[in-house]
């Protein structure tokens, strides 16, 4: 059925039509008076050719009317709307208006072209766009219903809906841990309390009026960009329970997807497409409303300032070091280029604590690559820390920040079993610096690992290495150990061994020293198990490294290429070659290294002397000589001993050590202790410290738990709760966006015709929906009506010359 | 065109008031342009005698007084004319009809006028040459008329018949020629300015009762432009002069059908004038009355040939 983009120009216009006619009564009074003498024959000829001249003049008449009233209509900006349903099944179409709000969304775009005004980004055409739709639908005929929701809105819950598009009961049950939002909460805490009843749309189902088209402007004039990945598959799956499968009922329905439509969402997204093509089994009418155009930002499009290319913090992590206070801690940040130009002199902005410190510069990006570039980071206090990198603004700004959080503490404590003191258990353990340890330990393994780890007070490591007997894996809580070393152990018995299998399994890190006590029969049968088990290989025993007479100068270890020991690599590195290996674990011939076995030392002969193999979430490292000088002289005076051993230490206990961040958009929640803990817990919701308040409740595996379920924002969330003895304990979560979504590649027109052969929809750019539109909500009509008109015009003048109304040279009869 | 045939030009006779003024003028101009006079007259009545000179016709010799006196004597005759015209000239309401717009100063000569003019002419020509002109205006009856005479004043009278006052009445012919014809001189010529608009069967059953007469009947079909071509544009509201109708029309849409009416008309009127031995001859308004009058005299000269 037809709509009209200027209605109120339509209403005004049409009595224009009646122009025609009134010109022609007022000629009728108008006419000239002539005193005739031939009057017989002006008589016989209207005798003869009355009806036929009435008929034309009616006509023409007419023609003129729809003349006239064609052109009115051409300039209302008439459209064939798609919804024949209006016309044939009670006049009922429901819309559900699915806008991307994801931060791909937010990339700075040319200048303005929707809606007449600037749209500086890609969500700014969206938000245009349903304006317009929401409008053009007000113009409709027929009762239309419309539904409004945000991508990042419809992802978190999945409560059924009603035929309304309402949750069919009173919503989700309520865990509690429903965000109560306190005053002076952020614009996004302010949305979440926006939202409607249902929690997800952020406009229910209902009939389209002005009222509610004033309702939707006013409410997505304050929507901005999220910062979530959110792509359309959630999204789709709730048009799905909406729309699909008759719980709309057999009235039109019309799903329209405002999105931009990027690769990373759509490329081999094979639910996404699955859905479309049951909605459109279903009846559903499908418009994908494409919002990146073709004009991405130029130089200065997006301001003065604003770069083209589209970097963005891909990595922020610690990558060595210990965490402890007064200790460096280097810390690593890589910088995508997700553009095809380079960039250079990148200035990075680094915030310690929320307080700015020297900043970094990268020389170059290269295009569709990355760098990286290290901060050491020196902490004070024990605690909680963040570290905040900015990028310069950019055509994306939504991935130019990141955050990571840094749990310091006075000193780490690392496990050392001692093999030794399995054998000797009276043996008392104790830690390095104690005299009692260097007693006991002088000349053992554990000593000159304890002397590399923590050299003394003019060397601070930040490291505590606690040498203890293998039963200490049974008595520990080893989740208090950074890592765990076991120093040519001669066996473990199935207690200690399992604890520290889960220990290692739940993403702590095990590194293996072998030596006179190591059996490789016991080490095959119980820690390695055929692959199952902890240690990396299965060992054949112990062998001496024998001379090599062709090459009597040439190094007994062997670097490997790893990040461990990429300090030693180099032609020029002196102190690796200085190491002599006399003896060694040998690895069993023949044996099929095990996925994710990786050297980092070999010896000459090409036998592994460091190998690692991933184990669950943590790693195992295997050294197969001993620590002490006994089968070599590493520990010996050799300065790349102390490094690598506390790269080693790093490197095991990485995934510990790895920041708790979760992305933008899913719950921060903490764990609490029952009995211990309080149940009262405050977020503290960047960036301007909003306190959210939880009451953490029992989850379902019995933990006590406490949530905050929409993480609407980047940035560091703090956890806040007090303990039933009245301390305050304090945690603090990174919460960063997806870097993926940063990559804008768009999924392109054809590859969404290929991905969606066979299934009916229609594409459109976000620029048809521009003033004036081309088809806004239907087929603009102003093409053929103007053609038509044409038609009518040429008709009107060759009627015109028929009926004689067109001045002619005057002809002589007779 | 010379000087004399521009003082012609329907517009230049439409300024001259007096129709005895407007009659002269045309036929000055017409007769600078003729040799020889079409009329032959004979006389009857015996004038005097003259001595015979050479070249005289021998058959105007008295021979009886060569008997009697033996000189050639030739007999010289009081002059009389054989012509007897009678101009009879439709006065009713249609011939009032005057083409273009009023106010303007090239407008032409009402059908009248020109008919008028035109009679006023012959008239002129008919007296200058010795012969007889009487004139008869007419509507339904006759208004008014003069007889026939071959005295000079005797033009005044015509145009005093021409420019009387008329009462604007239809036109019905059979019973003004009834009226007429035994006034009328016999065997004369009579001319009939009309245009035929009115009862228009009367008009040629009178034809035939004047031809039954020995008249030699001539009829002027006067007609103006407009009426011809009918070129009107835009709305307009047609009254008509005799006929009590009118027409409000688009006169465009109305044309063919009109044309065709006329051209009917036209074809009967000559049709039925040839039927009836006369001669018919179609005068538009817009034409010089001069043009006429030669038109029509050479028309006549070759007829007598």
């Amino acid at each position: 059925m037809p709509s009209f983009d200027f209605t109120t120009l339509l209403w005004w216009g049409l009595p224009l039509a009646a122009a025609p006619v009134i010109i022609h009564l007022i000629n009728l009074l108008r006419h000239r008076r002539v005193e005739w003498a031939a009057m017989e024959f002006l008589l016989a000829s209207q005798r003869k050719y009355r009806t036929r001249v009435l008929l034309k003049q009616l006509l023409l008449l007419a023609l003129r009317v729809a003349a006239v009233a064609g052109i009115v209509l051409a300039l209302a900006q008439p459209r064939w709307t798609a919804a024949l349903g209006a016309w044939l099944g009670g006049g009922r179409t429901v819309h559900l208006v699915l806008l991307d709000d994801s931060y791909s969304m937010g990339e700075v775009v040319g200048a303005g072209d929707v809606g007449g005004d600037a749209a500086r980004t890609c969500f700014d055409r969206g938000r245009r766009v349903v304006e317009r739709i929401v409008a053009e639908l007000a113009g409709r005929r027929g009762r239309q219903e419309v539904a409004l929701g945000r991508f990042s809105r419809l992802v978190d819950r999945s409560a059924p809906l009603s035929e309304t598009g309402m949750p069919s009961g009173n919503g989700p049950p309520s865990t509690g841990a429903e965000p109560a939002v306190a005053a002076g909460v952020t614009e996004q805490a302010s949305a979440t309390a926006d939202m409607t009843a249902d929690g997800r749309l952020d406009l229910p189902r209902q009939p389209v009026s002005p009222a509610v088209v004033q309702r939707i402007r006013e409410r997505i004039a304050r929507f901005t960009p999220s910062a979530t990945a959110a792509g359309p598959t959630t999204a789709l799956g709730f048009a799905a329970s909406m729309l699909g499968g008759g719980a709309a009922g057999g009235e039109p329905r019309v799903l329209w997807l405002v999105s931009d439509f990027r690769a990373t969402n759509w490329r081999g997204n094979e639910e996404a497409v699955a859905t479309l093509a049951a909605l459109a089994a279903a009846g559903v009418e499908l418009r994908l409303v494409d919002c990146a155009g073709d004009d991405a930002a130029e130089p200065g499009a997006g301001g003065a300032g604003v770069s083209p290319a589209n970097l963005s913090v891909e990595r922020l992590e610690v990558v060595g070091g210990v965490p402890a206070t007064g200790v460096l801690v280097p810390l690593e940040i890589t910088v995508a280029n997700r553009s095809d130009r380079p960039v250079r002199d990148v200035a990075i902005d680094v915030r310690e604590d929320g307080v700015p410190r020297p900043g970094l510069r990268l020389p170059e990006v290269p295009a569709g690559g990355t760098a990286a570039q290290r901060l050491e980071v020196r902490f004070a206090k024990p605690g909680p820390h963040t570290v905040d990198v900015r990028l310069p603004p950019d055509r994306l700004p939504g991935d130019d920040l990141r955050t990571t959080v840094v749990d310091v503490v006075d000193r780490v404590d690392v496990l050392v079993v001692d093999g030794r003191l399995a054998a000797a258990p009276g043996a008392a353990p104790t830690a390095p610096g104690a005299p009692g340890a260097r007693a006991s330990g002088r000349a053992g393994d554990a000593f000159y690992l304890a002397a590399a780890l923590a050299p003394g007070a003019g060397a601070p490591t930040g490291l505590r290495p606690r040498i203890e007997p293998p039963a200490a894996l049974a008595s520990l809580d080893l989740s208090s150990f950074d890592c765990v070393w076991l120093l040519d152990v001669e066996r473990l018995d199935n207690a200690e061994r399992d604890a520290l299998e889960a220990y290692v399994r739940g993403g702590g890190g095990a590194v293996f020293f072998t030596g006179p006590r190591t059996r490789a029969e016991w080490v095959n049968d119980v820690l390695y198990r055929g692959g199952e088990g902890l240690f990396p290989l299965p060992l054949a025993g112990a062998v001496d490294l024998l001379a090599d007479p062709a090459a009597p100068d040439a190094p007994d270890v062997v670097v490997e290429e790893h990040p461990v020991v990429a300090v030693l690599a180099g032609q020029r590195n002196p102190f690796v070659g200085a190491v002599r290996v006399e003896r060694y674990m040998a690895a069993q011939r023949g044996h099929q290294p095990d996925t994710g076995l990786r050297r980092l030392l070999s010896l000459r002969n090409g036998a592994p002397l460091v190998v690692e193999r991933p184990c669950g979430a943590g790693v195992v490292v295997a050294v197969l000589t001993t620590a002490a000088p006994e089968w070599n002289s590493w520990a010996r005076g050799n300065p790349s001993w102390v490094v690598v051993m506390l790269e080693l230490e790093s490197h095991v206990a990485r995934a510990r050590r790895a920041a708790g961040g979760v992305e933008v958009g899913a719950p921060v929640a903490v764990e609490l202790e029952p009995g211990v803990d309080g149940v009262e817990v405050d977020f503290l919701v960047p960036p301007d410290g909003a306190i959210v308040h939880q009451t953490a409740a029992p989850a379902t595996d019995g933990r006590l738990v406490a949530r905050l379920e929409r993480t609407d924002v980047p940035g560091a969330y703090g956890i806040r709760w007090k303990r039933v003895d009245g301390s305050e304990r304090e945690r603090i979560v990174a919460v960063n966006v997806d870097p993926d979504e940063g990559r804008l590649e768009r999924v392109g027109r054809e590859r969404i015709d290929t991905a969606l052969a066979g299934i009916p929809f229609r594409y459109e750019p976000a620029a048809a929906f521009q003033g004036g539109a081309e088809s806004l909500a239907g087929v603009s009509l102003v093409a053929p009506l103007l053609q038509a008109l044409a038609v009518l015009m040429l008709l009107e003048q060759l009627l015109a010359w028929s009926a004689s109304y067109h001045p002619t040279a005057r002809r002589r009869t007779a | 065109m010379p000087a004399s045939r521009r003082s012609l030009h329907p517009e230049a006779i439409a300024r001259i008031a007096r129709l005895e003024l407007r009659a002269r003028a045309v036929v000055e101009g017409v007769l600078t342009g003729l040799h020889k006079s079409p009329y032959k007259g004979q006389s009857v009545e015996f004038l005097q005698h003259r001595e015979y000179v050479r070249g005289d016709d021998l058959r105007r010799v008295d021979w009886k007084v060569w008997g009697r006196q033996d000189r050639l004597y030739v007999k010289e005759f009081e002059e009389e004319t054989n012509l007897r015209l009678s101009l009879l000239v439709d006065g009713s309401s249609s011939m009032d009809y005057r083409g273009g717009r009023a106010g303007d100063p090239a407008r032409r000569l009402s059908k009248y006028d020109y008919a008028a003019t035109l009679a006023a002419s012959l008239a002129w020509l008919a007296l200058s040459h010795g012969d007889a002109a009487g004139c008869v205006l007419f509507d339904e009856l006759v208004r008014t008329s003069v007889p026939a005479r071959t005295r000079r004043s005797q033009l005044t009278g015509i145009c005093d018949v021409l420019e009387a006052p008329r009462q604007g009445h239809k036109t019905a012919f059979l019973p003004v020629i009834r009226s007429l014809s035994e006034t009328l001189p016999p065997r004369g010529m009579v001319v009939i300015l009309s245009d035929l608009l009115g009862d228009r069967d009367g008009m040629f059953r009178g034809l035939q009762v004047l031809r039954r007469r020995g008249h030699d009947i001539v009829l002027l079909h006067v007609m103006d432009d407009d009426e011809l071509d009918f070129p009107f544009d835009g709305p307009t509201r047609f009254e008509g002069l005799e006929l009590p109708d009118h027409v409000t029309c688009n006169p465009r849409g109305l044309r063919e059908g009109y044309l065709e009416a006329l051209g009917e008309f036209l074809g009967d009127a000559r049709r039925r004038a040839a039927a009836a031995a006369t001669d018919y001859s179609l005068i538009r308004t817009s034409e010089a009355v001069d043009v006429a009058l030669v038109r029509f005299l050479s028309r006549r000269a070759s007829m007598a040939l």
